[in-house]
């Protein structure tokens, strides 16, 4: 579980959340890991910290009691790209689809199990890291994406794709790891006008399924997050 | 300024009170009338009666206020308008005078009593919606005050486990505590489900969703439930889309997979399967247990009811929350038992609107 991590230095996280009990925790996680963390119990606190020190991660919890945790997102939003990734409980998808739209890059459900923070904060980090080039061949498992000649593959044989259907699939695969709201996927496929045709998505993305999915009945890539959008599971 | 004096209002709120006061009110104007007569001449006093049945109308219902105008016509034509202590009008402009007064304080009153309701209403919409954001913000913190402590223990319990290193014999109580700390979770998950059923929180958000996807995802949130029973999902191919709500209909579904890996002999399959029914969605789980005896078959969506001699555990509120959940989004419930026996439950969801899709071969 404790795995190396790649970069040389330690990694700057903040956590606002105003339970003890979880800065504990997720501090407990995140230190042998290669973070280094930081602590803001209120809103206010968080938005201070953020401003004075840069970070490279930061954790927020959406059930603040003083500033709501939406309008923290939203401040934070307002002069940094820093990634944001939300704590939040089971039942409140509305907020959790607000605070993605508002600009947080994913989020963890408590209870969580530490793998899956872990993997949700890398996945952050990887996307926000400009510097990184953009590889043009993107291979998941037997699937392969060649983004330069759009040319896909799967087990070494050419799958044809509409275009709707391709551009579909390079979203996800550019945002491999990450979830997408339906309203963001729709927006970038579709266009702002379609951004609630859900059942655009649903079609297509069973379409993707079909043709790509080892296995369409249980898929491995194409995630379905409940009530939230999905996700390309990238291993 | 406000319409409505709250005091005043409730202190007026039996009829015979508002006649009372209305006609107590006609009583003063007609005397304060009399006095300023000589001064005004009898024309002007008709807009003072207008003026009454305005502030009238400010207090009292619908009936009080026109009987309020009646009232003040009758005895303004009465004393004042020559002939005086008559109702006979001579001049013409004297009686379009009464008649004039008469419509426009049957209309100011009418206006006056729909505006006061109209703003009743509003406050009352929003003493209702206050009320209700007020559940809601106590249920979300009981569910932020509930989930912490859990997450705790399941985040250090799993933390351990990473650490590794532990003897067999701790490994066993780790696993105890996770176990312990899951189950917990889904007793709080239900028990937070049925308050927000009982208190009428429940607010569907309703969009396509297709049921693969929600069988698929039932049955990998109930995998940790099943203690061996296979899982058999039968959805032909094609669409199968339909209007509901996918975390509810997520939850609803794992229930009945969950009651039904409780209820069935170990290693006995599960089966559960989606299609169209006439303009229905169909979603279906069948097992292969005892069946439900007769007589519980209307019973068993019921709240805490409990199948005599079934095992200990659960909480009484899988299937409710399944039929609560499900008749939220306009569906329906039913339960039986199968031609091979086995129990079967049936979700039922409207499936008459038909997607608009795109057009674009595949």
């Amino acid at each position: 579980m404790n795995e190396t991590v790649t970069r040389g230095e330690e990694i700057s996280a903040l956590i606002i959340d105003d339970e003890p009990q979880m800065q504990r925790l997720v501090t407990s996680i995140l230190e042998p890991n290669g973070y280094r963390v930081a602590t803001a119990s209120t809103g206010q606190e968080g938005l201070a910290t953020a401003a004075q020190h840069r970070h490279d991660l930061i954790l927020l919890d959406l059930g603040l009691p003083d500033v709501g945790g939406i309008a923290v997102l939203r401040q934070i939003r307002e002069w940094t790209q820093t990634p944001i990734v939300i704590l939040t409980v089971h039942d409140s998808e509305p907020e959790k689809i607000e605070a993605l739209d508002s600009g947080a890059d994913d989020y963890v459900t408590k209870p969580f199990n530490t793998g899956e923070l872990l993997a949700r904060l890398r996945t952050a980090l990887r996307h926000a890291d400009k510097g990184k080039v953009e590889e043009p061949v993107l291979q998941f498992g037997t699937l392969t994406v060649n983004l330069a000649t759009r040319l896909v593959t799967r087990e070494n044989r050419a799958v044809k794709l509409t275009s709707t259907e391709y551009a579909l699939l390079r979203l996800f695969v550019q945002h491999a790891g990450k979830v997408l709201t339906h309203r963001q996927i729709l927006r970038e496929v579709w266009g702002p006008e379609h951004e609630l045709k859900t059942q655009y998505l649903r079609v297509y993305v069973q379409r993707l399924r079909d043709k790509l999915e080892p296995d369409p009945d249980a898929p491995a890539f194409f995630l379905t997050e409940s009530g939230i959008g999905y996700r390309f599971f990238a291993s | 300024m406000s319409l409505t004096e709250n005091r005043l209002t409730s202190f007026l709120a039996p009829p015979w009170r508002q006649y009372t006061a209305t006609i107590l009110m006609v009583g003063i104007v007609t005397l304060v009338c009399y006095l300023l007569e000589r001064s005004v001449g009898y024309q002007t006093l008709a807009l003072i009666y207008l003026l009454a049945v305005v502030l009238v109308a400010l207090v009292v219902g619908r009936i009080p206020t026109l009987l309020g105008a009646a009232l003040g016509a009758l005895i303004w034509d009465y004393i004042f308008v020559p002939p005086r202590f008559s109702f006979h009008i001579d001049e013409l402009y004297d009686k379009m005078m009464v008649a004039t007064y008469y419509i426009v304080a049957i209309v100011i009153g009418d206006l006056t009593t729909r505006l006061r309701e109209h703003q009743e209403a509003a406050m009352k919409a929003k003493l209702l919606s206050e009320s209700e954001r007020l559940g809601r913000t106590l249920l979300n913190s009981v569910s932020h005050e509930f989930r912490t402590p859990i997450s705790a223990i399941v985040g250090a319990v799993d933390n351990l486990r990473a650490e590794g290193g532990l003897s067999a014999a701790h490994n066993e109580f780790i696993d105890e505590i996770d176990s312990a700390g899951a189950r917990l979770n889904r007793v709080v998950q239900s028990l937070l489900s049925a308050a927000r059923l009982q208190a009428g929180q429940l607010q569907p958000r309703m969009d396509w969703c297709e049921a693969r996807d929600v069988v698929r995802a039932s049955v990998h949130e109930s995998a940790r439930l099943l203690n061996g029973h296979p899982v058999e999902t039968k959805i032909a191919p094609g669409h199968h889309l339909a209007k509901m709500d996918f975390v509810l209909m997520q939850q609803a579904v794992s229930n009945l997979i969950a009651n039904a890996a409780v209820h069935t002999p170990p290693g006995t399959p599960i089966k559960i399967s989606a299609r169209f029914e006439g303009k229905e969605l169909l979603l279906q789980v069948a097992d292969h247990g005892p069946g439900l005896p007769p007589g519980e078959v209307e019973r068993v969506f019921e709240m805490f009811h409990r199948l005599p001699n079934s095992k200990p555990g659960g909480t009484g509120l899988g299937l409710a929350i399944v039929k609560g959940f499900v008749e939220a989004q306009g569906g329906r419930v039913c339960a039986g038992n199968g031609v091979d026996g086995g129990a079967v439950f049936n979700i039922f969801l409207p499936a008459s609107d038909k997607p608009e899709l795109p057009e674009e071969a595949s």
